[in-house]
């Protein structure tokens, strides 16, 4: 109750909040165990007595003793009785039931995660039978697009992470075109730009980095377990520039642009005859050249010296692979 | 008495309220409301129900006499309580891996428990302890306004910064809401234009204001049409191309084109396959992305604009360097 005193506005409504949901959860779940509601509802196992205590005291007019809430709490368990009128929750205000609804969608954006169909199913249900003006007027009016690439060893991944257990994956690195064997120990998974990342610590380097999952030809699972160094989940930039970092210019066509806005480009100058200059940074030139490539001709190199060398021998490598179409 | 007590005891008078309850009823109901005089009782009242709509409990006030003088207030029970819908336990885990992506939690977890009151105890225990839930936070800051826009059919006022060009106002009906490649896309009539557009809402800044009734989209209109991949995707597969991929990239470019049927393994560890294409330029792109390490041999329209454009690239380091292409030859294999 002190605390309590100090704001009683703001905590109170807190508080009601959360008893009108953890009343109606004990009483479909009789004799439901403190230290699980705690945990589900994310709250002290001291603050949960507290508001159930709340709750011995309150009921309907004239609020004689056949009139309250009946709780009782018994060497860690609950039990709550004459509160037929909380038996269920208080429906979903809107906006909860957009972030959830919203951030579920977000999720089946990045292809490859094990629960996309029930979660499909349960945002459907969530659509149509929350009531009409909860999300119904929504039907029809979110859609998710299914691009990027399918993560097959996604789920693996993901119980490394929970379970902290040490990967060998064979890595395939497009920046520089190279496979590799390589033990991680990963600690977060997310996805961006529709792709699958793992936060994990490289054996192979020693150093902290960043896989996309649809890059692991294979993972296999080691029997080891890690400590996690407290790595640096979702959020993260995507791209760290470092010091090794080669400046790339490139004069960009209209059917070129869209490379403006996919890549994070560090400058862009406008030019009259509609071509834009773009200014990126990279570590490694045999993706930009890839890049280059397929642009196929609607991008022109200006920096560094060299790149537009190594477009035109990727291109004749190509070519080769065509041999009787080229006639010499 | 504590506030906390009072306000429950509050929400339960008028969840079973069989008639509207004026102030007055309330007060001589609920002794928490006699304390000091009737003034300041109401002005608790008062923030009593504030709060209480706050937290989304639909409060209605409802003359309670025919001249409408007197306000009575109740809970409808057809408003308050959450509707039933049963969840499996792979649909319960589903929205607790989605409630616990990463990004603002707060409303998304509270969604989830009122979702999950009737789920089996050792299922929801069972995820507790599983805390690893992946996820995205493509949201920023705009997502949760924007949406309520869309769902109540009102007009948004905000300003954009295009990826080219200067920041400025828009104004915009809101007709969908798209989710491609990890961004959020408001798709609506931008006002000034009279034209359907979209807009990345990470390029959004400043307040989401509302401004008056959205129009409706028109006739035909379909978000998911606007799905279809730029021109960093595959397009919309219009026809079949056959394509070999080189071992190194073969086992994940072939599952990343979507409907791709892998047809042999050749000896030299190349892959064909039947990969779903566009007649556009998007599937010549992809194609020319792998370089050296995929090759197309058909349909021969599709790998005529590949080599056109692979005999441009490979003349820009050395121009006087002359290649022809013969369009003629489609029988080889490499």
């Amino acid at each position: 109750m002190p605390r309590a005193a100090t704001r009683p506005g703001a905590r109170a409504a807190d508080r009601l909040r959360r008893l009108l949901v953890v009343v109606p959860y004990v009483v479909r779940h009789p004799g439901a165990r403190l230290d699980e509601l705690a945990r589900l509802f994310d709250v002290g196992e001291r603050e949960l007595v507290e508001d159930l205590n709340m709750l011995f005291v309150s009921g309907l007019p004239p609020y004689s003793p056949g009139d309250l809430i009946d709780v009782q709490i018994e060497e860690g368990r609950v039990w709550i009785g004459m509160a037929d009128y909380f038996a269920r929750p208080v429906r979903l205000t809107r906006s909860e039931a957009l972030a959830l609804y919203l951030k579920g969608k977000a999720l089946l954006g990045a292809p490859g995660l094990s629960e996309a169909p029930a979660l499909t199913s349960a945002l459907r249900k969530i659509e149509g039978g929350l009531g009409e003006d909860t999300l119904a007027s929504l039907a029809g009016r979110v859609e998710v697009g299914a691009g990027g690439h399918v993560a097959r060893s996604l789920a693996l991944v993901r119980l490394a992470v929970e379970r902290r257990e040490r990967l060998e994956i064979e890595y395939y690195t497009a920046a520089r075109d190279e496979l590799t064997t390589r033990r991680v120990d990963p600690e977060h998974v997310f996805s961006a730009l529709g792709n699958w990342y793992v936060v994990a610590w490289d054996h192979l380097a020693e150093v902290e980095r960043m896989f996309r999952v649809d890059r692991m030809r294979s993972v296999r699972e080691t029997g080891e377990t890690f400590a996690p160094r407290g790595l640096e989940g979702a959020g993260r930039p995507l791209y760290s520039r470092s010091e090794r970092d080669v400046v790339v210019r490139l004069l960009l066509r209209p059917a070129a642009r869209w490379v403006a806005e996919y890549y994070e480009v560090e400058r862009i100058v406008r030019r009259d005859d509609g071509e834009i200059e773009v200014t990126l940074p990279a570590k490694d030139l045999q993706w930009i050249a890839k890049l280059v490539l397929r642009l196929g001709g609607e991008a022109t190199v200006i920096a560094p010296p060299g790149l537009a060398e190594l477009v035109a021998e990727e291109a004749r490598r190509t070519l080769a692979l065509y041999p009787s179409a080229v006639r010499r | 008495m504590h506030p906390l007590e009072r306000l429950i005891n509050l929400v339960a008078l008028l969840l079973e309220a069989r008639r509207p309850l004026t102030f007055e009823d309330i007060r001589r109901l609920m002794p928490a409301y006699q304390q000091g005089d009737s003034a300041s009782a109401k002005r608790m009242f008062e923030r009593d129900k504030d709060t209480l709509r706050d937290i989304g409990i639909p409060l209605e006030t409802e003359a309670t006499d025919a001249w409408e003088v007197d306000q009575g207030y109740r809970i409808p029970k057809d408003r308050y309580y959450l509707p039933e819908v049963a969840f499996t336990p792979d649909e319960v885990w589903a929205l607790f891996v989605a409630a616990h992506a990463p990004g603002q939690s707060g409303e998304a977890e509270q969604a989830f428990q009122k979702l999950s009151t009737g789920t089996e105890t050792n299922v929801l225990a069972a995820m507790a302890e599983r805390t690893a839930a992946p996820g995205v936070d493509p949201s920023g800051p705009h997502l949760g306004a924007i949406a309520d826009a869309l769902a109540r059919r009102r007009a948004v006022r905000f300003r954009y910064r295009p990826a080219q060009g200067k920041s400025g106002p828009r104004e915009v009906d809101p007709y969908a809401l798209v989710f491609r490649s990890g961004n959020w896309y408001l798709v609506g009539l931008d006002r000034a234009r009279k034209d359907v557009r979209s807009f990345r809402l990470s390029r959004a800044s400043g307040p989401v204001r509302e401004s008056g009734d959205a129009s409706a989209p028109p006739e035909g209109f379909d978000a998911a049409s606007l799905l279809e991949a730029g021109p960093w995707g595959l397009g919309r597969p219009a026809l079949t191309a056959r394509m070999a991929f080189s071992s190194k990239v073969a086992w994940w470019a072939i599952p990343s084109a979507p409907g791709a049927i892998v047809r042999r393994t050749r000896k030299d560890g190349w892959v064909e396959a039947d990969i779903p294409a566009s007649d556009n330029e998007s599937f010549v792109s992809w194609v020319l992305s792998f370089g050296a390490d995929a090759r197309l041999t058909g349909p021969r329209s599709i790998r005529d604009q590949v080599l056109a454009r692979l005999t441009v690239l490979s003349r820009e380091a050395d121009p006087a360097e002359a290649v022809a292409v013969s369009d003629a030859d489609h029988t080889e294999h490499a």
